[in-house]
């Protein structure tokens, strides 16, 4: 990669993909409101939507990767702009999930008479807090520690030595979610089983969701290691995957104690 | 007089970063403080907890693994399970919701 340019301005391109992913967003819910009525083109206005979007993902992350990777324009003041961007990102993402934990709290502090006032409500045969539970909570912390382990060897400089430690992140998480996958697999209950199902597939299946956009993230980061794009002075993107893959970490251990260990036993 | 050339001097070691002084070397980063040596042994520092965390993770899975997984019976057709309000354009269930082979 070649080096920032040494002066102080922002002077990146202006770019037309924000409006450009606003207006996929914006057909992807419209054709996905359309797609569970009864209107017409529903699936056809959604799918446009979602390959805009995608569409979307990829043409900005190559203009960033371009601009700051081939052309140096990512001055210190530019390398702001990603950093403050991913603050508000994160809390968002926070928010979206406090809502899950907020409903799961809601229907099990006070069971309603319909599940026979009870939680977990009369039926539903539990998983073991104890079993998978405990055993991905580690493996995600795990995890964690390695992205730590690839921050420190990337500040000091030991190229070869972030690229393993990002493979070891990313082979935790994808056993991580090999483990999940199982659980899924052996749960006695399903998503349309009371309450309880819903709220706890939604809970920790939006997690899992998180720790594959997380898993991508992080490999993207792996690569571009290994491919010398990360200095020592000027990962951004890395820091980035870090910061979500460390939210990702603390939801898990929300969701042990609350929902697999208080909410199921 | 005295009150202004105290309250400048103030001034400057604040802007300067507290009491660092003149001395203090030019930070590196902008975002970090850490020196070469600092991050050589928080990286050994770092994979030596990965290297822990693997290994108590496998004892771990190896002892969940090898216990095998309960059966569970099953419940009464209780009108909060199985709830079916309308079809998936699939058909009646989820995609992922058979579990006639447990």
């Amino acid at each position: 990669m070649i080096e920032s340019q040494r002066h102080s301005f922002h002077l990146v391109d202006p770019s037309p993909w924000p409006i450009s992913g606003s207006l996929g967003a914006l057909a992807t819910t419209v054709g996905g409101v359309m797609y569970m009525h009864p209107f017409q083109g529903g699936a056809t206005l959604l799918s446009l939507g979602l390959i805009f979007i995608l569409y979307t993902m990829f043409v900005w992350w190559r203009d960033v990767l371009r601009e700051s990777t081939l052309e140096g324009h990512h001055t210190k003041v530019v390398q702001l702009g990603p950093r403050y961007g991913s603050i508000p990102f994160i809390v968002s993402e926070v928010m979206f999930l406090f809502a899950f934990f907020r409903a799961s709290s809601h229907s099990s502090l006070a069971p309603t008479v319909e599940i026979g006032g009870i939680w977990p409500p009369k039926g539903i045969g539990v998983l073991d807090p104890r079993e998978i539970p405990f055993l991905n909570t580690p493996i995600l912390l795990s995890s964690g520690a390695a992205v730590t382990w690839a921050h420190h060897a990337i500040l000091a400089g030991k190229e070869k030595r972030a690229v393993y430690a990002l493979v070891a992140t990313v082979s935790l998480a994808l056993v991580f979610t090999g483990f999940q996958g199982m659980e899924y697999y052996q749960a006695p209950f399903t998503i349309s089983d009371s309450i309880y199902g819903s709220t706890f597939f939604l809970a920790t299946g939006f997690h899992g969701f998180h720790v594959i956009i997380g898993t991508l993230f992080l490999i993207i980061c792996g690569i571009r290691q290994y491919l010398g794009h990360l200095t020592k002075e000027h990962h951004v993107g890395f820091e980035a995957a870090a910061w979500y893959w460390h939210f990702v970490d603390v939801v898990r251990l929300f969701l042990f104690v609350s929902i697999y260990w208080w909410g199921g036993i | 007089m005295a009150t202004a050339l105290v309250r400048s001097r103030l001034l400057r070691t604040a802007l300067r970063g507290g009491a660092r002084g003149s001395a203090a070397p030019a930070p590196r980063r902008s975002f970090s403080s850490s020196s070469q040596q600092h991050d050589e042994y928080e990286t050994a520092k770092w994979e030596k907890i990965t290297y822990l965390g693997i290994a108590t993770c496998s004892v771990l899975a190896f002892y969940n693994l090898s216990k095998g997984h309960p059966h569970h019976e099953e419940p009464p057709a209780y009108p909060y399970l199985h709830i079916r309000n309308k079809e998936f354009p699939w058909g009646p269930d989820g995609l992922f919701e058979d579990k006639k082979h447990h």
